[in-house]
């Protein structure tokens, strides 16, 4: 107990509250009708665009439904978004950079192209446009944000396995005889791969961004799913007089971005002082 | 002529840059499903129609054809005419880019008012209560969707105050501006914060540099001191950071134009996205990845004045 | 000849998370015209911080006290306005390492020109005319050309001339040089402290010279004060101090130079490291790494005696440390 009390108290604090944060998100993302008190699509039109109250905490939109059990419901879509729209960019970021940085020559060039147009295109632009061929949808939203995505932390592992590569043990690696992809896999990665985890956790944050973005632009949940996205334009029309059925979804997008973004900050903090 | 030379190697790095931008549009519009014909045909066409279309369109000849006479029209300024509105891509994007270019340069003028004397005063208190609030309202900031912004802003400022117009653009620049206000607002928040985040690092990094210290024993004025000393040097990672962030600026214009209604670049791409107006949405996209690359340029080029060893 | 400088018990504490630390523990010296003062002891024994402690060049957390006499007037006592006119006009510093002391973006004439603009009422053409005269004055060739130039376009030595360009260009009465030619390499050094000589000849100006290493002292400066762990343990004429050391320090600094020409002596080093400002022990601070150490020294500080004409020293043992005599001779 002690220890467990004593570890606890030498994290930084930004990983206590962003790890706190989303571990409740994913409590309600996993257990949502646990926490939620009403079915998130049920009408109710006898409680049209109540306001906040005890029996509806957050208040209830124009068909009467729930919104705070919207909002709950919500955190499995949306935490499956920050998950399912990085983790593919992840992975074969990670592979591509570092195979780019190792091999090195003629692949970095061609690479470093790519980045200069991907980085020339802006994000969303390319995001919606891609998702506009293939249809709206949360698939089709993965597969665009994958087909950009990987770019920028292949960037970031190429850099870092460039530099562990000629450190003194990548060459006793290949003097023992290792084979490449040993080498690079086993050996060189494991030693790259913080910063990109950093990156990842800030990328979560703003996929949540561009997946409520794109819910709101009607491309990528669909209605009437519970997303934050969709509920914030949902109640777009009712602002002057039902706030409440877009301002909360909203602060929960802050939330859990806020949770992501302090858990990298403290993540990269204990990694730092652990180099 | 270190700086001449420069400009003119960096000119040169546009011409690679243009060109994959086209290869990487054309492939982009020519291999992923859902083709034009059908777009514009719907999907009970007939086949004698099919083959008219896409004949006018240039798809029944080979993708290395096609892409010459994508290159040679785009170099002529032919971006092709649009499906649904019937008038050439040009004139769209000459009437609609210069609304996202004003809306994007007032939120980066925006951002960089509120960011810059803020990552002053967090850097000069760090540590201390104002600079804690300061990064956590920025933290903050930066968490908040655009359209989210965008809509309390709105709804606040716009339809229960009536300070500003809520929605569309007016006559004549000071209108322009009074409209955009708003949107540009919303745009900056998030540019704002990350300007501040970097800035306040950088400034930090800076303000103990020896090179300051010997600027403090020459008994020069701390104004002096802070501006050319110490906020010169903070800028040069702060700008490359500024440039990078234009495409996310450019994207942001998207929703933000969408959420006011500001008939600009971004709205109109929607539409077209919606509309599968392929000759708009190409055109729009070759125009503002054209646009990103040429504010890398100013970037670089305020950067190497800012720095001279950039220039080498 | 009267003192231009005189300093009376300067103590410079720097607050910290951790407790206030003592940089400077009152130390006393002064500083006539056309004088050369070497500032000697290890690195972390404060002389750097004594040398920005008399401009006041310190971090906010920083706490001064004591008196720092400049022609007549406190500079400790005075508005940050007072002080601004003081730095770079009266008293002008240069640093270790011009690599990082000059602003790598802006050109070498601009860093001159700012001082000009603060200390002098020149036009824009006679700050020029000025300008040129400096480098010139320094040493530095095609001075014209050179003024538009960058520091990164300047090699070690030459950065380190136009930082002397720099310092020097409102005349002032006295330079403070923060170990100036440490970065330097061994030719290149022996440019530089003669340049430093003649502009002192040349200028009539004092000089206070922060150095770790004996053999400059020996070369340039008139006098010395030896610091260690923030305070001045011994004060003396060149010959004096390296004829007859009376602190053990002292005595020991001096054994450890490697000297040309004699045979090599079996080379005396002081033993143990230098002590951190957090952990200065009480009594005499050097009394763990000292050979001549007695009970008294490990429980009272020593107050500083004028032992002989102008040759003070703080040491319970100091006509022990004498009778053992110079490792020096």
């Amino acid at each position: 107990m002690s220890i467990a009390l004593y570890r606890t108290a030498s994290l930084p604090r930004p990983l206590i509250f962003g790890g706190a944060i989303l571990a409740a998100s994913l409590l309600l993302a996993i257990f949502p009708s646990v926490f939620a008190p009403y079915d998130p699509n049920a009408f109710d039109y006898a409680a049209l665009l109540q306001g906040p109250s005890t029996a509806h905490l957050m208040g209830t939109d124009n068909f009467g439904r729930d919104v705070l059990s919207r909002v709950i419901h919500a955190y499995t879509i949306d935490m499956q978004i920050a998950v399912f729209a990085t983790v593919f960019p992840f992975l074969i970021g990670t592979v591509i950079g570092a195979l780019v940085g190792y091999v090195g020559g003629i692949s970095e060039t061609i690479f470093g192209r790519i980045v200069d147009a991907v980085i020339t295109f802006p994000f969303l632009v390319l995001v919606i446009a891609i998702v506009s061929i293939l249809g709206p949808g949360l698939l089709n939203m993965y597969i665009a944000v994958g087909v950009v995505g990987w770019v920028f932390y292949a960037r970031i592992i190429a850099a870092e396995v460039k530099v562990q590569k000629r450190l003194d043990y990548a060459d006793a690696g290949r003097a023992m005889g290792y084979t490449h992809m040993r080498i690079i896999f086993r050996h060189l990665l494991p030693n790259a791969i913080t910063p990109a985890v950093v990156y990842w956790m800030t990328d979560m944050a703003l996929a949540i961004l561009l997946g409520s973005s794109l819910g709101y632009l009607g491309l990528g949940a669909q209605p009437p799913a519970a997303e934050w996205g969709v509920q914030i334009a949902d109640g777009k029309n009712f602002m002057a007089t039902a706030w409440w059925i877009s301002v909360f979804p909203g602060l929960a997008i802050v939330l859990t971005g806020l949770g992501f973004s302090l858990t990298g900050d403290g993540l990269a903090e204990v990694l730092r002082t652990k180099k | 002529m270190p700086l001449a030379s420069f400009i003119l190697r960096r000119l040169l790095q546009l011409i690679p840059t243009l060109i994959f931008i086209l290869i990487v549009v054309f492939v982009l519009v020519r291999l992923l499903p859902g083709d034009p014909t059908s777009a514009i045909l719907g999907d009970r066409a007939l086949d004698a129609d099919v083959e008219r279309i896409n004949r006018e369109l240039g798809l029944d000849r080979s993708l290395l054809v096609q892409f010459g006479v994508f290159v040679e029209s785009v170099f002529t300024g032919d971006l092709g005419r649009s499906i649904s509105l019937k008038v050439p891509v040009t004139e769209l994007i000459a009437q609609r880019l210069p609304i996202t270019m004003l809306l994007t340069a007032m939120a980066a003028l925006i951002a960089l008012v509120m960011a810059v004397p803020l990552a002053f005063w967090a850097a000069l208190q760090r540590g201390r209560a104002a600079d804690a609030v300061i990064r956590g309202a920025f933290q903050i900031g930066l968490s908040m969707p655009v359209f989210y912004i965008g809509l309390i802003l709105l709804t606040v400022f716009g339809a229960k105050l009536g300070w500003f117009p809520v929605g569309g653009y007016g006559d004549g620049f000071i209108e322009h501006v009074h409209h955009l206000f708003l949107p540009a607002l919303t745009l900056a928040f998030s540019l704002s914060a990350i300007i501040m985040r970097n800035l306040r690092s950088a400034i930090i990094g800076v303000v103990d540099a020896e090179y300051v210290q010997f600027a403090r024993a020459k008994g020069i004025s701390s104004r002096l001191i802070l501006l050319r000393h110490v906020l010169r040097n903070a800028l040069i990672s702060t700008v490359a950071l500024f440039g990078l962030s234009i495409g996310t600026l450019l994207g942001g214009a998207v929703i933000t134009e969408t959420v006011f209604a500001v008939p600009g670049a971004g709205r109109l791409m929607v539409d077209s996205i919606y509309g599968r107006d392929y000759p708009v949405v190409q055109g729009l996209t070759i125009a503002l990845a054209v646009l990103v690359s040429v504010t890398f340029l100013l970037t670089d080029l305020f950067q190497a004045w800012l720095d001279p060893r950039v220039a080498r | 000849m009267r003192a231009v400088l005189d300093v009376r018990n300067l103590t410079t504490r720097f607050s910290t998370p951790t407790g206030a630390l003592v940089a400077v523990n009152d130390v006393s010296f002064s500083l006539r015209e056309r004088e050369i003062l070497g500032l000697v002891g290890e690195s972390g024994s404060g002389k750097s911080v004594t040398l920005r402690s008399l401009i006041r060049l310190l971090p906010s957390i920083a706490s001064q006290s004591g008196e720092v006499i400049w022609q007549g007037h406190d500079i400790l006592k005075m508005s940050p306005k007072e002080v601004r006119a003081v730095r770079g006009g009266q008293i002008s510093m240069i640093f270790q390492e011009p690599t990082t002391a000059l602003n790598p973006v802006l050109p070498i004439g601009l860093q001159i020109d700012e001082n000009l603009r603060a200390h002098t009422t020149l036009s824009h053409r006679e700050r020029l005319n000025r300008a040129r005269e400096l480098m010139d004055l320094v040493g530095i060739p095609e001075a014209a050309r050179r003024l538009a130039e960058y520091p990164h376009q300047f090699s070690g030595g030459m950065k380190q001339r136009a930082m002397i360009a720099i310092a020097l260009a409102s005349n002032p009465r006295l330079l403070l040089a923060d170990e100036p030619t440490t970065a330097l390499d061994v030719t290149i050094q022996d440019q530089i402290l003669k340049l430093i000589l003649d502009l002192r000849d040349e200028l009539a100006m004092s000089v206070i010279f922060v150095t770790h290493d004996l053999g400059v002292v020996a070369a340039t400066c008139d006098r010395m004060a030896v610091m260690y762990a923030g305070r001045i343990v011994e004060t003396g004429t060149i010959a004096d101090v390296f004829a007859r050391p009376m602190h053990a320090y002292t005595r020991g600094l001096l054994g450890s130079v490697p000297r040309v020409g004699t045979e090599r002596s079996p080379l005396m080093s002081i033993e143990g490291t230098p002590p951190g400002l957090s952990s200065i022990p009480r009594g005499c601070a050097f009394h763990p790494r000292c050979d001549f150490a007695t009970n008294v020294c490990r429980v009272s500080q020593p107050v500083t005696e004028t032992v002989e004409p102008e040759h003070d020293v703080a040491c319970h043992n100091s006509l022990a440390v004498l009778e053992a005599g110079s490792p020096v001779q």
